[in-house]
């Protein structure tokens, strides 16, 4: 018998979050600032993680989750609420993404997909026990390590595995946000599931390379 | 089984989205012995699953991204609020050559009617002639030549014929 995952822990009274949320923008739309300001605190995190998995460029994440906000602020008079307003943020924040690497002409920054000898053992260790890193600067080690590994994957592959697994997305707010279908997500991700586990046992195999420079970002 | 495989994945590609559901803890309990009895007799599936498992492991161990610093609302918001006061800049400055013109002609229409008021008032009337005092005074026509230039008999006719033959 497999072993389940452990699930995400979801926030319980989604649903009276939701309604919040309703409410928030009912008042935004009338004018007020605050309530806007409010939606803003509550999105920020998910819209900074959404624009990370996709940009994965620190130096511009802030400039590009305000202007998501900005635009948010914008339309949203024009924002009927048939869908949550939380889907329609992230439609935005996706939008603004392409938009942001067309105008700049840049591909998502990417990282060499080889790992150092010494990340490969460390990875090791930390996938046998099964416990993530104590520490802030362990756990940020892990998830570059992490990151470098994704990079072997193909673009889609990686952005469903990262906003999934380690940013919380649910497969129906991946599909919403993507214009997907749910079984497409759904295959999809069971395929980047395999292909990023051979990776990481090719790695793990090879003893890892010792290439593990940070690369220039492409121009388009 | 195998004629069901994908070549970039070792499960049955009829299984992958039930699968998916299964490792993601959302598949109900009967469609989740149906995927349980058959990866019991198809190692690609069990194996696929396995591998499915781990990967959600391993990913879950880096933790979510860091997110925006305290002022990140607050910065927002002043990012909104100076737009705000660009905009109203710029539709203030779309319509003011029309308010500088309106101005204008506002300003033009009173100095106009300034001018009229002051003629109709002063100006005006001295120019012409005042009937009303010209009735108090006894003047019967004013429209009468002068009384007082008026030739009184046929001499002084024939002199003021003479000056003005003179005079051309």
């Amino acid at each position: 018998m497999v072993a389940s995952a452990p699930a995400l822990t979801l926030p319980l009274d989604r649903a009276g979050k939701k309604a919040e949320d309703r409410e928030l923008v009912r008042l935004s739309q009338d004018g007020n600032e605050s309530a806007f300001e409010e939606l803003v605190r509550r999105h920020q995190q998910r819209v900074f993680a959404l624009v990370g998995g996709i940009l994965r460029r620190p130096e511009d994440l802030e400039d590009v989750a305000q202007q998501v906000f900005l635009k948010a602020y914008l339309g949203i008079r024009r924002f009927d609420q048939r869908a949550a307003f939380s889907t329609w943020l992230y439609k935005i924040a996706v939008n603004e993404c392409w938009d942001y690497l067309r105008k700049k002409k840049v591909r998502p920054l990417v990282y060499e997909a080889d790992l150092s000898e010494e990340q490969v053992s460390r990875l090791d260790g930390i996938v046998s026990a099964d416990r993530p890193p104590e520490s802030a600067s362990a756990r940020a080690e892990t998830r570059q390590v992490l990151e470098r590994m994704l990079s072997a994957l193909p673009e889609q592959d990686r952005q469903l595995l990262v906003l999934k697994e380690m940013e919380g997305f649910s497969v129906q707010e991946l599909a919403d946000i993507l214009n997907l279908n749910v079984n497409t997500v759904k295959v999809r991700l069971f395929r980047a599931r395999g292909r990023i586990m051979d990776v990481y046992r090719r790695r793990i195999a090879s003893g890892g390379k010792t290439a593990g420079s940070q690369s220039a970002p492409r121009k388009g | 089984m195998a004629t069901e495989k994908d070549l970039g994945n070792s499960a049955c590609s009829s299984y992958e989205a039930v699968l998916e559901d299964y490792i993601g803890g959302t598949l109900g309990a009967a469609d989740a012995r149906i995927a349980e009895e058959h990866w019991q007799n198809c190692a690609s599936c069990r194996d696929a699953v396995e591998r499915a498992v781990a990967s959600v492991r391993m990913l879950r161990l880096a933790g979510p991204s860091e997110g925006p610093g305290p002022a990140f609302a607050r910065t927002v918001m002043a990012r909104i609020r100076s737009g705000e006061q660009d905009r109203m800049i710029e539709r203030a400055g779309f319509w003011q050559p029309l308010v500088r013109l309106g101005w204008q002609f506002a300003a033009a229409a009173t100095i106009v009617l300034c001018m009229l008021v002051s003629y109709d008032a002063g100006w005006g009337r001295r120019t012409q002639p005042d009937v009303t005092t010209a009735r108090l005074n006894g003047v019967s026509d004013l429209f009468a030549p002068d009384p007082a230039k008026a030739p009184a008999n046929r001499d002084e006719v024939l002199m003021m014929v003479a000056e003005t033959s003179h005079a051309k």
